[in-house]
């Protein structure tokens, strides 16, 4: 075997364990959550105007389904669902595999995650390599204080003070879901504009958060670049400084293709905040929504497939690093 | 680089736009005058665009009122249960003595496929119900009010008798509630021998104990059913439902449908209520049912072009309860003392200054339906109007004492009341905030606690983990329904086929844990038994049992009533008149949506 | 022999150590911004430890002056409760910095002995916590804890803290590995030994001090990551909570004030807002001195 795919078949096999672990912590959590869901839909119904008795019914015919056997039985099937991409059937969605909703769901958190991680990136790496190269300067400096600033504020708080900024003081952007509700979904003007105008201030959070750490991690690769004998001999052997400086983004953001890769890790579970704040119906929501309500197939679900995307991201950033990496290539551990 | 980047966006855009859906938009819309009417459905947040047209399922987008019609529409009646504007059936019969009804359907009610609504769809739809669990429509041995016979006597007249072993006042309300399905839609849910599993159900022994289970095991069944397409017998179809909204096209083929106005409906989706206020006081909603908002919100949603609300009466209260097995909730002097120290106006002027009324005093029963009810005994209850003086009394008479200002415990030690509401239902939280500083203020240690959703509080409180909770009570507008929430299952009662029996405190559900005989102006009562007694008396018998049980709660606290709700319903009349104020129509039964009933009735017309 | 070595050792160590805080010294004046970060910080310490011994147990509300925007009276307005706002998010702050410091603690130590012990004894050890340490790190954190409130409740700060600490030290562990790592490569930790220190000697004396303001730079990046996750956590409301802090407070003023909608509570979710930005501002504007102060390779010359 070559080393890349004796790396890759360790990974993968690294990988399915973790899932196979993740999968069973989530089913032990699951199953002990306390609290009485039947009690909760009961007190709704009666609030609502249903009688007594016809909501006592009505609650046993939604969540009176009793899995059979032990624990350990259901452990098993629940396991052996899961090889056949089975996640059992939602509690508050019945006849829905909860696949179905969780493919559903998915979209509203990848879109506004994955055109705000690309964005940032593209800034974060090009402002990076500038706060790099004038790291002595004042405009260097603020840069990178800018940068760990946005990196270390929470999304929530930028979040909240993108809404109140842009859709409450100067309300010139909405903030209230991922479209409008006049257009009819398809390719037309008026629905995808309406999809791109709600998007802006969830997609420019992501971005702002993301972008310091793009332009820190960046930064720094510069200046471990900079810092390498073949720039130095490069610019003792004089050659023209834009070639100097395409060895130098070259070789730096090389490392950031892994992190990038790490980050679309996050496209499932990355943006629970953003989805509450917006009211995005993403997988965050779903997973806030399904503890609400003790729907535990979903629950299980939503939290699986988080997990399952970053375990995977892993993977590919790992094989990422192998293939541009010579050292790792040839089949030497890095320490 | 930056060309990757527009392509995946494009990209993910075109994913989005595929997966949603679509379907053509069929201009049915005609007559009536009126244009798009929005509306909200808050008793569920989360539209689910995959989600069939089903209205059994808790996500399905089927909107009773709009695409999915009940029987008839039941009002809000202060007394009576069983008035209701006509729905499906266009008129009725109630024997004298509630022993049956004859529904008179509508002679020209059709399904949106043009196909008839007949009396056999009606008895399908009693059959569906059936495995759903109904107040008439019971396989429930024993259950109060439920149906013996549904017969089909012709094409537009059904007939159903009550089972008079146990005969209850509300079973008109219970037939009126059920929702009518197009049987050849639907008909792959109940098997050709339906009816037999049904009549087997109703015997004792383990057959019909098999015939149950099976009804309810066909319960499953019927809440996954996804019909191909929605066909309604409604002012309305669906047309399609996309994350942000469900939006329904008019009925050409509804029997009112020159007097329908809207030709569109949209339903809006939201995930909490900020997002409500928000469509509210940017004045989008035409139509939104009762939503609790602080006074600031209000203001802004009044100041809104075109926007009213209307107050309305809702038979619902909330109280905080108590838990008698701990001390010293266990001592009457201790819950009266409490109740003279918490001034319920403050209360409810931070906790809900819109969406409630102070309670006057605890009686069980909302103030408005206790003027209805009982007007004579109203003035006899002890108010319990703040007074420090007369708490001070009570608290020495329980043996409490009073040490640097503080009041500690009959054996000295401290006393710390601890108070827990469930996150989200920010007037509780409100309120018991309010009341721990009033509390404090007053020389008792309070705390409040939070808990983090409703199904852990509700497991939690009736576990008997707390000294005190909030709970809904007085939920008319049938007695026994109002009583049971404080003399039922969670005080110890259980009403198994109309024989009630008593549970010890901390057993089957009893975290109340109050005692099972109290003394009301001198005589002993059981008030479990008392309320059991509601459930099958007529409206002149339960008004002397409801005295009864109104004195005993006002006595005996086993809840302290905190405020009594108001049914704020918001409108909009920039682009629909004609909204109604008659406290009647302005509540119905479980999952009705009202404004639907009133376009249907031809109330609402669009603004000229 | 080694006997005459050894003070000579630990004396080369005092001059690094003298050194090194004079060099600390020079890095925080020359940026004004650095100092400012210290006085940032050393306030909220301030606030966390005394401010709440100013107010009342029960802060007092007034039922006539709800959710007010901001007054001379009340420079950030009031709560729904009649409360002054202010006053909230300095009581508030107690909790918070509590479990955030329980958080950096825990962390700081499971991370640092992990770390330490896996890259000084290498082998099998090594590979088995680097396993279970890769493992922490990839399952994501906010999920995982949204799942974990529901059968773990943690309310309290101790317990938050406890719950954060111990799902947080897979970074702190991972690089102080790494540095143990490259200690070792340079043949420091060989030639201790061949000095004859002791395990413990070369620990305790060589190794941590080298690696203190690594440590610190963590420490301090883990009480912003138990800031935000705690608060975040109380934001989205699934947890049980019984006293005030900021998450409750962002909570109830977008749930239950209605602050993105009304400007009169927009005092109320500002003051908590600004609160963690200025935080967040000062443990960055730390963490950038002590990043120079440690990586030889930003440090301007």
């Amino acid at each position: 075997m070559t080393p890349i795919a004796k790396r890759l078949a360790g990974h993968l096999a690294r990988g399915f364990v973790m899932i196979l672990v993740v999968a069973t912590i989530s089913f032990f959590i699951i199953n002990n959550i306390p609290g009485d869901p039947m009690a909760a839909r009961f007190e709704e119904l009666i609030e609502q105007g249903a009688s007594p008795e016809a909501a006592a019914q009505s609650v046993k015919v939604l969540y009176g389904f009793q899995p059979d056997g032990s624990m350990w039985q259901q452990y098993l099937d629940y396991m052996a669902g899961l090889f056949r991409l089975d996640l059992g059937q939602s509690v508050t969605r019945p006849g829905t595999p909860v696949l179905d909703v969780l493919l559903e769901k998915a979209k509203w958190t990848v879109l506004p995650v994955l055109i705000g991680t690309l964005v940032s990136f593209l800034v974060g790496i090009i402002l990076g390599v500038y706060a790099a190269i004038k790291r002595t300067g004042k405009l260097g400096d603020a840069l990178a204080i800018s940068g760990s600033l946005l990196h270390g504020i929470p999304q929530y708080v930028l979040a909240m003070l993108l809404v109140v900024i842009f859709a409450t003081l100067i309300p010139i952007l909405p903030a209230d879901g991922p479209v409008d509700i006049l257009f009819e979904p398809g390719f037309n003007a008026g629905y995808i504009g309406s999809l791109a105008e709600h998007a802006v201030l969830p997609v420019v959070t992501y971005a702002l958060s993301a972008y310091g750490g793009w332009i820190l991690a960046m930064k720094s690769s510069v200046v471990t670049v900079l810092g390498d004998d073949f720039i130095l001999a490069a610019e003792l052997r004089g050659m023209k400084r834009s070639i100097v400086f395409r060895y130098i983004a070259r070789n730096a953001i090389l490392p950031l293709f892994t992190i990038l890769a790490l980050s679309l890790g996050l496209l499932m579970g990355g943006a629970v905040f953003i989805e509450k704040i917006f009211n995005y119906p993403g997988l965050g929501l779903l997973l806030i929504d399904s503890v609400n309500e003790r729907d535990y197939a979903t629950m299980g679900g939503a939290f699986l497939l988080i997990t399952g995307a970053i375990i995977i991201a892993n993977i590919v950033a790992d094989l990422f690093y192998t293939v541009i990496d010579p050292r790792v290539r040839s089949g030497e551990e890095s320490a | 680089m930056k060309r990757l980047a527009a392509v995946v966006t494009l990209a993910s855009l075109a994913a989005v736009t595929a997966c949603s859906g679509g379907g053509t938009t069929n201009q049915s819309g005609s007559g009536g005058g009126g244009g798009l009417f929005t509306t909200i459905d808050v008793n569920r947040p989360g539209l689910e665009p995959s989600a069939p047209a089903n209205p059994y399922a808790p996500k399905g987008n089927s909107f009773v009122g709009y695409n999915a019609m009940n029987i008839a529409w039941v009002n809000n009646h202060l007394t009576d249960p069983n008035q209701a504007l006509p729905g499906i059936a266009a008129s009725w019969e109630i024997a004298p003595d509630n022993s049956s009804i004859t529904l008179k359907l509508q002679p020209n009610a059709k399904w949106s496929d043009g196909k008839s609504v007949t009396a056999e769809d009606v008895r399908f739809s009693i059959g569906v119900a059936y495995t759903q669990g109904s107040t008439a429509f019971s396989t429930t041995p024993g259950a109060a009010g439920a149906a013996a016979e549904v017969t089909v006597v012709d094409n537009t007249t059904v007939k159903i008798t009550q089972d008079m072993a146990n005969p209850s006042p509300k079973f008109a309300r219970g037939v009126f509630d059920t929702i009518v399905l197009p049987a050849h839609v639907w008909s792959s849910v109940l098997p050709a021998d339906f009816w037999d599993k049904l009549k087997a159900s109703r015997g004792e022994g383990a057959d019909a104990e098999k015939a149950r289970e099976e009804i309810l095991a066909l319960g499953a069944k019927v809440l996954a059913f996804a019909p191909p397409k929605d066909v309604s017998a409604g002012p309305f179809v669906l047309e399609r439902v996309n994350p942000g909204e469900a939006l329904l096209v008019k009925n050409k083929n509804f029997f009112n449908a020159a007097n329908v106005a809207p030709s569109q409906v949209k339903f809006l989706n939201y995930t909490g209520n900020e997002q409500i206020w928000n469509y509210l006081s940017s004045g989008k909603l035409d139509h939104s049912g009762f939503v609790a908002a602080p006074t600031d919100v209000m203001n802004r949603i009044k100041a809104a072009p075109g926007s009213e609300v209307i107050k309305g009466y809702s038979p619902v209260a909330v109280g905080l309860a108590f838990n008698q097995s701990k001390k010293p909730y266990d001592n009457v002097h201790v819950r009266r003392g409490l109740a003279y120290l918490i001034n319920r106006e403050e209360v409810t002027k931070v906790a809900s200054p819109e969406g409630g009324t102070a309670a006057t005093t605890t009686s069980g029963i909302h103030q408005k339906a206790a003027q209805a009810w009982i007007p004579e005994t109203v003035g006899e209850l002890e108010p319990y109007k703040t007074d420090v003086a007369k708490a001070e009394e009570e608290f020495k008479a329980a043996g409490l004492t009073k040490k640097d200002g503080k009041w500690t415990l009959a054996d000295g030690k401290p006393w710390k009341m601890s108070m827990h509401a469930p996150s989200g239902f920010s007037d509780w939280l409100s309120a018991q905030e309010n009341i721990k500083s009033q509390l404090i203020k007053a020389g008792v240690d309070a705390e409040v606690v939070t808990t983090t959703d409703y199904p852990l509080y509700l497991e939690e409180l009736a576990a008997g983990k707390y000294d005190a909770g909030f709970w809904l009570m007085a939920l008319g507008p049938a007695p026994y329904d109002i009583f049971q929430r404080l003399y039922g299952a969670s005080n110890g009662w259980a009403n198994v086929a109309g024989k009630v029996s008593h549970s010890p405190a901390g057993k089957s559900g009893n975290w109340m844990g109050g005692a099972e005989e109290i003394e009301v102006d001198g005589a002993k009562i059981n008030p479990g038994e008392l309320t059991g007694k509601l459930n099958s008396s007529t409206a002149d018998e339960a008004k002397p049992i409801m005295a009864q049980l109104a004195k005993a709660a006002n006595q005996d606290l086993p809840v302290i009533q905190l405020w009594d709700y108001v049914n704020n319903q918001f409108v909009n009349n920039s682009r629909f008149t004609g909204w109604p104020h008659d406290d009647e129509i302005l509540r119905s039964g479980a999952k009705v949506l009202l404004s639907g009933v009133w376009i249907q009735t031809g109330m609402i017309k669009a603004k000229k | 022999m080694s006997a005459t070595l050894i003070p000579e050792a630990a004396s080369a160590t005092g001059t690094i150590r003298r050194n090194f805080w004079r060099g600390v010294w020079r890095v925080m004046k020359r940026k004004p911004s650095r100092m400012a970060g210290v006085i940032i910080c050393a306030g909220f310490a301030f606030m966390g430890v005394f401010g709440p011994m100013f107010y009342p147990g029960n802060l007092p509300g007034d039922a006539n002056q709800i959710t007010q925007p901001p007054s001379w009276a009340h420079w950030f307005g009031t709560d729904p409760q009649g409360r002054d706002v202010l006053a909230l998010v300095i009581t508030g702050s107690r909790y918070v910095l509590l479990c955030a410091a329980v958080t950096a603690v825990i962390t700081v130590v499971v991370g640092t002995s992990l770390g330490l012990f896996s890259g000084f004894k290498r082998g099998r050890w090594d590979t088995v916590l680097m396993r279970i340490t890769d493992m922490k790190l990839t399952i994501p954190g906010l999920p995982l804890l949204l799942v974990l409130a529901t059968v773990w409740k943690f309310g309290s700060p101790i317990q938050m803290g406890l719950v954060l600490g111990l799902l947080g030290w897979g970074g702190v562990a991972r690089a102080v590995r790494a540095q143990t790592l490259s200690l070792r490569e340079r043949g420091f930790i060989e030639a201790a030994r061949g000095l004859g220190l002791s395990t413990r000697h070369i620990v305790s004396r060589e190794l941590l001090p080298s690696m203190a303001p690594y440590i610190a730079m963590n420490m301090l990046i883990s009480v912003t990551g138990a800031v935000y996750a705690q608060v975040g956590l109380f934001f989205l409301g699934v947890l049980p909570y019984e006293s005030d802090n900021w998450g409750v407070m962002l909570n109830l003023a977008v749930f239950q004030a209605g602050a993105m909608i009304q400007p009169n509570a927009l005092g109320y979710l500002m003051a908590p807002l600004l609160a963690i930005l200025l935080l967040t501002l000062g443990i960055v504007l730390v963490v950038d001195a002590m990043d120079e102060i440690f990586n030889p390779r930003l440090r301007e010359e």
